[in-house]
């Protein structure tokens, strides 16, 4: 299990860097207003087909599987840390246009991690893939932070 | 959420950007799979970047893959050189990453009681 919600937010991330995206989007939602944390990973990667969908929400399956060397348990694990703090889950996906997993959670609730070593997270995320363009888009009640990979690449 | 920790964040991807061009002696690649995340991989990697900048080691390319193989090692680092030997470190903590920096980047010399695996390149 993760201890920190940036720890989920990096393990999702890195299946849309194995779906081939181009883009990768993080947006986190903090309202203490409405006591509710949303986190959402989207991205422009291949995508999966309801079938795959199905199986890939089931526990432990995984698309590297066969070569025995995953665990599959990645979305299984978001899953049940929203569940248990009053959240909903949901996986979106479509084929050739990219998937979309969002995690709610009540922000109050005591089983609920923290969000953690955030920098951390984005900065293994930029440091996987040249080609992936990482977005990060951080809103609480009052303040807003916006991360996007691509300015750097340019200034640099 | 600490705003003022984000904002750290573009100073250092700036310098992550700029750390993963091509080119370099040594190439590291750290396992960001499920089971390296839970094992600390996370940690292990942004400790090396700090080492790394701390040394001031200028020809070393810091990236990240998914599953290396051999879970039960997690977290796993891979030091590979240009051209040459490439060496699997497993079990690597906070204080075997700082060695792998200080030792193998560094000084050229492999860390071999963290070493699981060594193949020579194929080119």
């Amino acid at each position: 299990m993760f201890e920190e919600l940036s720890q989920h937010i990096l393990d999702i991330a890195m299946n849309s860097l194995s779906a081939n995206a181009t883009k990768v989007q993080i947006s986190i939602l903090e309202s203490r207003r409405h006591d509710r944390l949303v986190l959402r990973v989207r991205d422009d990667g291949c995508g999966m087909d309801a079938a795959m969908l199905k199986r890939v929400l089931a526990n432990r399956w995984s698309s590297k599987s066969k070569r025995r060397k995953a665990i599959g348990l990645g979305l299984a694990f978001l899953r049940q840390t929203s569940e248990m703090c009053d959240g909903r889950f949901q996986v979106r996906s479509v084929p050739g246009r990219g998937t979309s997993v969002t995690a709610s959670m009540r922000l109050s609730h005591i089983d609920r991690p923290p969000l953690g070593d955030l920098n951390a997270t984005i900065l293994a995320l930029c440091s996987a893939d040249k080609k992936t363009d990482v977005q990060l888009n951080y809103r609480s009640d009052g303040e807003k932070f916006v991360f996007d990979s691509r300015d750097l690449a340019k200034k640099g | 959420m600490n705003l003022e920790q984000l904002k750290q964040l573009k100073e250092k991807a700036q310098k992550q950007i700029s750390l993963r061009e091509g080119g370099k002696k040594y190439r590291v690649v750290v396992g960001m799979s499920t089971s390296g995340v839970a094992a600390g991989a996370r940690e292990v990697m942004t400790t090396m970047l700090d080492e790394i900048e701390k040394q001031s080691i200028g020809s070393v390319e810091v990236c990240v893959t998914g599953e290396i193989g051999m879970v039960d090692a997690e977290p796993m680092v891979r030091v590979e050189e240009t051209g040459g030997e490439k060496t699997v470190y497993g079990k690597v903590n906070l204080e075997g990453a700082r060695k792998i920096v200080s030792q193998h980047l560094q000084k050229g010399k492999k860390v071999q009681e963290l070493a699981v695996g060594q193949t020579k390149d194929k080119e």
